[in-house]
């Protein structure tokens, strides 16, 4: 426990320190990219807890990117008050996809959740009234706080860590709350679960309220990031649907950390090997990527994560405890 | 058709019963599983739900759980009508219930038997201490941190029947808690039930065992192709012809 809290000290201090001493802007921006992977990872994990499984996170993204971007640059809101909306209707938009959820299981849902994202995508591209479609928005360069633009990337470093830690906060906050037990019951059984009082549906619609409020805020962030925003870019199934999703399979789904674990380690992987073995072959990089996405899912199919509950699990097995198999029931006489 | 259902009275005023189940029907398409039951349950007793493979009596259980709408009829819980109650409910309302087949959730048999306690009490702290005490209750405690994978299968159901006891059940389902079990794990089983009525808990349970059946409950019904054949005492019921015939079949003339 104690040296748990070591190295979370440690991890908190580098993560703090890191702008001073890298100075490199590549690294930077990889760091940055990391950190918002593992904030969107964290927020899509929130509604695997209770077994689900979501590939529509991208619907809730660009709903919070364009509803802040539409703000600041058609009424000139600022981007604070632009957020808070934004996660206001990425929430509405997580309450339809509720009523998806409590209707389908398995793989219906995921079907639908895909189809929810692809869907608002298209609204996005044909609304030109609105949205300008495919050619985008653009967020005017006016540097400075109150408009969330920054000369600089130290500040949207210190912005994607705060939203990671606060992302990777709220799992862990449900997973050790009543209705984080109720959502890990229902990943085994929603019928059983439901027998025993569980109001499931409920906790998997706080579930899915939750995620869908953190990724359109992390899609505001990314929005603010890189000054232009378009359909398919933000709606973007492969970056912000799939990519959270794998980065938390390959970490372990259903556990706090393991997404974690997986965005950092696949982020900078997929970034290093799109840099260097983009510029050699074409395609190249993504054959090496799916490479080592089938070695790790052939190896750990638990993800990252079970490497570390495996550890654990057999020191416990060392102790007490686990000589208590077949003794026989004598209670009541 | 209504058999038994006699309203029995405690200190010379009538009581309401625990359940009621007027005319209660469910048909799957075609296939009527439960046609036009009819039955009561008083509060404290211990009732048996015996009948041939296919008879209906889980589906009943499902009815009476609310995992199943029934087609027709009502239920009564308490004289309260709960009929279209979804299954969350009615676990609050005091229905408690066991499944044929165990169905642990995939965490430590004290978070199992935590889930029902946080659905009444959010707090994880004392959800825990009162989790404990109900693994005490059914000699689980020292597998408190065990997966439920790893327990032996008569652990396994007395970790099904401790979930639902913390459920703080007036009426408790039992579907075949000594099924699969030995004869030695049954005689170490069956003290969990007078455990039960000892505890005030009315028992409806589906039970294969008939030594089972005659050593604990205090009524017996019979189902037979989804009809109720009988309700009646232990001894009664296993001299009723229509019971005979529904496990043995019609005697066939001149053989």
């Amino acid at each position: 426990m104690k040296r748990q809290r070591v190295a979370a000290v440690l991890a908190g201090a580098a993560a703090v320190l890191l702008p001073v001493f890298v100075r490199s802007q590549f690294a930077l921006d990889m760091a940055i990219l990391t950190l918002f992977y593992v904030g969107l990872t964290a927020a899509w994990n929130l509604v695997t807890f209770s077994g689900r499984l979501s590939l529509g996170h991208a619907a809730f993204f660009g709903l919070g990117a364009y509803t802040a971007t539409l703000l600041f640059v058609r009424a000139g809101i600022p981007p604070v008050i632009g957020a808070a909306v934004a996660v206001v209707v990425s929430l509405l938009g997580g309450l339809l996809m509720v009523l998806v959820m409590v209707r389908l299981r398995g793989p219906f849902f995921t079907l639908a959740s895909i189809a929810f994202a692809e869907v608002l995508q298209l609204v996005a591209t044909h609304w030109r009234s609105l949205t300008d479609g495919s050619v985008g928005l653009h967020i005017p360069f006016r540097p400075g706080w109150q408009n969330l633009t920054f000369t600089s990337k130290e500040p949207y470093y210190y912005i994607a860590l705060a939203l990671a830690v606060l992302s990777v906060w709220l799992g862990h906050r449900l997973y050790h709350s009543s209705t984080g037990y109720f959502l890990r019951a229902a990943s085994s059984d929603e019928e059983a679960c439901q027998a025993l009082g569980v109001n499931i549906k409920r906790a998997q619609a706080a579930a899915l309220l939750w995620s869908a409020g953190m990724t359109g805020l992390l899609g505001v962030f990314y929005a603010y990031f890189i000054y232009v925003i378009e359909p398919t870019t933000f709606f973007s199934m492969e970056l912000f649907s799939l990519q959270p999703a794998l980065n938390g399979i390959i970490g372990g789904v259903g556990t706090v950390w393991g997404p974690v674990l997986g965005a950092l380690v696949m982020t900078p992987l997929g970034e290093y090997l799109r840099t260097f073995l983009g510029a050699m072959q074409q395609g190249l990089h993504f054959l090496v990527y799916g490479l080592v996405l089938l070695v790790i899912v052939r190896v750990l199919p638990g993800g990252f994560m079970s490497i570390i509950t495996g550890v654990r699990a057999r020191n416990d097995d060392r102790g007490s405890g686990a000589n208590e198999r077949g003794r026989s029931y004598t209670a009541a006489s | 058709m209504t058999i038994g259902a006699r309203a029995r009275t405690k200190g010379g005023a009538p009581t309401l019963p625990l359940l009621e189940l007027h005319a209660l029907t469910k048909a799957f398409r075609g296939l009527v599983a439960v046609q036009d039951v009819n039955a009561v349950l008083e509060s404290g007793e211990i009732v048996g739900l015996i009948g041939p493979n296919g008879a209906g009596k889980t589906t009943l259980f499902n009815l009476i759980s609310g995992l199943h709408r029934p087609t027709q009829g009502r239920i009564l819980l308490d004289g309260r009508e709960i009929t279209a109650l979804p299954p969350y409910a009615r676990s609050l309302l005091g229905i408690g219930r066991t499944f044929q087949i165990v169905r642990p959730f995939a965490m430590t048999v004290l978070e199992n038997v935590m889930v029902p306690i946080l659905a009444r009490d959010g707090n994880p702290t004392r959800a825990k201490d009162a989790a404990q005490e109900i693994l005490e209750l059914v000699a689980l405690d020292r597998a408190a941190n065990e997966r439920p994978e790893n327990l032996t299968l008569a652990m396994r159901k007395r970790l099904e029947v401790a979930r639902a006891l913390a459920t703080r059940p007036k009426l408790l389902l039992l579907d075949e808690v000594l099924a699969g079990l030995n004869p030695t794990e049954v005689e170490q089983q069956l003290p969990l039930i007078r455990v039960l009525r000892d505890k005030g808990i009315t028992v409806l349970m589906i039970e294969h065992i008939v030594d089972a059946v005659m050593s604990v409950c205090d009524r017996v019904l019979v189902m037979d192709q989804g009809h109720l054949i009988a309700d009646g005492s232990p001894g009664e019921v296993v001299r009723n012809p229509a019971v005979i015939q529904a496990y043995l079949g019609e005697e066939v003339p001149g053989a």
